[in-house]
């Protein structure tokens, strides 16, 4: 793994304005340290009538609070999917009440500044405004941000096959990132899950990253590397992804995954809730490969609550 | 009421409108903070709306409401608005150049420190042009070729600052920003982002640009120009709502007396008004018709022998406009429906890239009402839709077609046919627009540049994004050998044209540049049954 990255960058960074710059680099080196095993922690509600923000609430809780994860005056940014302008029965897009919940954790836990960022595939203004993440936003205090030209900057991604592209740099200059997705079918990479959701963390030609798009997604999975990931199952989509459109592309099931590891977040997700053998998804595959994390369960504390 | 108190009153008037039109136009957009519950949009019940009456001008203009009713449009919201402006200018005759009309205000602030003898610039005669305008506009209307909106003042000047003038100070603010984002210092990077939050909402939320505006923005400068040749050029020689107005104020209540006995024919008042309203230097030279109250005559008169009255005027003045002005326009007004049309697009398959936005009327009346005022292209969040160029045929030009490469129409939006203010695009919600659906065209892959289907990798983003459910473009995985020769698994892309609403997002999104490999095109849009492409 190249040295050279971020570092340059991290020290400019910590003399212009005092921000703890989390590198991905240096995230890494932070689990490693860490030394405890990662987390895994699956929550589960009532079929009908399941109170979402309360299920998020038990969910961190399990995993040892927010506190935990968000220390005092940091920044965090949240990374839902909100690629589509759909509203969020369609569960196209990360369920609001699941960002609520986790953006009044954070500013429990003491966090300076909260930040909603997805760079989207719809219009963002239409996106924000369909999804309720806007509504959300405003109700919270989080800062919502567009994902504006300004704020796209070149960046070298270091990965196998993407260098240089343009980095939506609210996310990378947090303290901490959470990245909260959706879990959905997709046709080319077979399902959306955690990791593909930094597919929203850059601009550019992101359309042609179909063209390779396991290797595109472990890489830019391993350039953000979040501290967090809540995989957002309150419904998922098994028909029509990743737009949707239809009620019946949807099925509730009012469950919450997360863990601390991005691979086992979305091995688990992939096996539990679709089915399917995580190793069958390439990018899940790559990002083991490239000790990203792992697709053995047994190597983290699983626990399960429910509500 | 004294001189002085008049101008300060017409000038606190002028810069009202000018104002009020200014903070409507800006309010054309979907702004970043609008806000729908979203628990509501869970019954999906709820579309997102522009709350301001962002065509309020386009509402009071008795010009469009004229030409859309000789069209056989009856158009009634807001046509109190309309009446009430008849009413004032038939009492009080063109006040509305004088104190209201925007672009009548821009004119006049052009013309500021103009002391030409307007006379000996242009030919008075030249002013009976305005009225050869507006019969030729009536007549056309009645033909069922709606022209107003090309000469209205009110949609040339929601159209030039729409389409070119703001979008064009937005690329400039865009190439200062990006050197800043650019910049290795934090604060410069933060300002920048403040910097493009603060003005997108002004300049248009990521740079719209739009086909012809150079053209637009070139016609609105050179307009503008021209006072400096002769103060209100414009309004003076072009303006057809003028006309129409100058019509209806014929028997103004509202005179510019002057005092005989002051008067010493010194042709002050005649050489400096601007709209050659005073033809000769006799006190009862004033023609009300051509009187855009402006005060100027009063303003200049050393004398001080010209006062505003409310009175009878004297002797009912001649019908300005001479027969021949009037008779000419009327031929135009013949000719222009037949020379639009002459193309036989009208009548025959439309052009491939007439992609009209939902809602739009079925061809023939929609060129019967549409103004080209450029509100649908303005609110379009997405850049989706431009003025015609050539694609609407001459007499659909700058009329609104949606060009996929450049936008896409969102399926749960539907700003644009809440807004239009004729009703050339009529109003849709967003579930007729998915469920009946209302289709705008049709997608087509080219197999040829398609990724897959030519081997050269696998791709499948229209698929992808396609919003319809089922979704309109499916895929069949296939072993195959690519370009190179070595083998492959693609997923080869089609369409299901029975599920395809034509709204170009697979075309707009479609890695190939340049001309995409997925193109939407107008056939098998529904505002007419002829163009359908399945039994
Ligand atoms: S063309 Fe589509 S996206 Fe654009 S304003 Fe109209 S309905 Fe909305
Ligand atoms: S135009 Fe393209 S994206 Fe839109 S419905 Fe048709 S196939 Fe789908």
């Amino acid at each position: 793994m190249p040295l050279n990255e971020p570092i340059s960058r991290r020290q400019m960074l910590f003399r212009l304005g005092g921000l703890a710059a989390a590198s991905p680099l240096s995230a890494l080196l932070q689990t490693a340290w860490a030394g405890s095993p990662n987390m895994l922690v699956d929550a589960s509600g009532p079929e009908t009538n399941c109170d979402i923000g309360r299920l998020t609430e038990k969910l961190i809780a399990a995993a040892g609070g927010m506190g935990r994860y968000v220390a005092k005056g940091d920044v965090v940014v949240i990374k839902p999917n909100v690629s589509w302008a759909r509203a969020p029965q369609y569960g196209a897009t990360t369920h609001p009440e699941v960002v609520r919940a986790v953006v009044r954790m954070c500013f429990d836990a003491g966090a300076k500044t909260v930040r909603i960022a997805d760079h989207t595939i719809h219009d963002a203004r239409q996106c924000f405004i369909v999804t309720g993440i806007g509504q959300i936003a405003r109700e919270t205090g989080a800062e919502l941000v567009f994902p504006a030209s300004s704020l796209m900057r070149e960046m070298n991604l270091h990965g196998h096959r993407l260098d240089m592209w343009p980095v939506f740099t609210p996310i990378v200059e947090a303290d901490k990132r959470i990245n909260i997705p959706v879990a959905k079918v997709h046709s080319i990479s077979r399902l959306t899950l955690g990791m593909k959701n930094w597919i929203g963390g850059v601009g550019g030609r992101r359309n042609a990253l179909h063209q390779d798009i396991h290797q595109s997604i472990t890489d830019l999975a391993h350039f953000f590397k979040p501290d967090l990931t809540i995989i957002d199952a309150t419904r998922i989509m098994i028909e029509n992804g990743p737009s949707g459109g239809n009620l019946s592309d949807v099925l509730i099931k009012n469950r919450l995954i997360l863990s601390d590891d991005p691979v086992a977040a979305d091995a688990y997700a992939a096996s539990q809730l679709f089915q399917i053998v995580p190793q069958e998804i390439g990018y899940i595959r790559l990002a083991e490969k490239w000790g990203m994390g792992t697709t053995d369960l047994t190597r983290l504390t699983l626990q399960k609550v429910t509500l | 009421m004294n001189l002085r108190t008049l101008i300060v009153l017409r000038r606190l008037s002028q810069t009202a409108f000018v104002l009020l039109f200014l903070v409507l136009f800006v309010q054309a957009r979907l702004s970043s903070d609008t806000m729908v519950d979203y628990s509501l949009t869970l019954e999906n019940a709820q579309p997102f709306t522009i709350r301001s009456p962002v065509d309020f001008f386009f509402r009071i203009d008795p010009l469009l409401r004229l030409t859309t009713l000789l069209a056989g449009k009856l158009w009634l919201a807001g046509i109190g608005w309309a009446i009430g402006l008849m009413a004032m200018t038939a009492i009080l005759g063109r006040v509305f150049c004088g104190f209201i009309c925007p672009f009548g205000t821009i004119h006049h602030a052009a013309s500021l420190g103009i002391r030409s003898n307007c006379d000996a610039a242009i030919p008075p005669r030249s002013r009976l042009i305005k009225y050869a305008f507006l019969a030729a506009i009536l007549v056309s209307g009645i033909l069922g070729l709606e022209l107003a909106g090309i000469l209205d003042p009110l949609c040339l000047l929601f159209r030039s600052l729409a389409l070119s003038i703001f979008p064009g100070i937005g690329l400039m603010l865009k190439s200062a920003f990006d050197a800043m984002a650019a910049s290795d210092i934090k604060w410069i990077n933060l300002a920048s982002y403040a910097a493009e939050m603060i003005i997108s909402p002004i300049f248009g939320y990521g740079y719209p640009a739009y086909q012809t505006g150079g053209l637009i923005g070139l016609l609105f400068l050179a307009l503008v120009w021209l006072n400096r040749f002769s103060p209100r050029f414009w309004c003076r020689v072009l303006c057809p709502l003028g006309a129409l107005l100058g019509l209806i104020g014929r028997y103004t209540r509202l005179v510019l007396l002057t005092d005989e006995a002051r008067c010493n024919a010194c042709g002050l008042c005649q050489s400096r008004c601007p709209s050659a309203a005073r033809s000769g230097k006799t006190p009862a030279s004033w023609n009300p018709s051509e009187c855009l109250y402006c005060l100027t005559c009063m303003n200049v008169c050393p004398q001080e022998a010209i006062s505003l009255r409310v009175a009878q005027a004297g002797a009912p003045p001649k019908f300005a406009p001479t027969r021949r002005a009037m008779l000419s326009g009327m031929v135009a007004g013949l000719f222009l429906p037949a020379v639009g049309r002459v193309d036989g697009r009208l009548f025959a398959a439309s052009d491939p890239a007439l992609i009209r936005p939902p809602g739009s009327l079925d061809e023939i009346d929609f060129l019967a009402v549409c103004a080209r005022c450029g509100l649908c292209m303005k609110v379009c969040p997405t850049n989706a839709i431009n003025p015609a160029w050539g694609e609407a045929g001459l007499a659909g030009f700058w009329t609104p077609v949606i060009i996929p490469k450049q936008g896409y129409c969102e399926l749960s939006c539907t700003l644009c046919s809440q807004l239009c203010p004729t009703g050339a695009i009529r109003p849709i919600t967003p579930e007729e627009k998915k469920t009946k659906p209302i289709r705008i065209g049709s997608a087509s892959i080219d197999r040829g540049r398609c990724l897959p289907w030519s081997g050269n990798g696998p791709c499948i983003v229209c698929e992808e994004v396609c919003p319809t459910s089922p979704k309109a473009i499916v895929f069949d995985t296939v072993d195959t050998t690519g370009a190179d020769g070595e083998p492959l698994k693609l997923k080869l892309p089609k369409i299901r044209l029975q599920h395809c609403v034509g709204c170009g997002i697979c075309e707009n999104k479609c890695p190939i540049s340049g001309s995409a490999a997925v193109h939407v095109i107008a056939a098998g849009e529904t505002r007419n049954p002829r163009h359908g492409l399945l039994l």
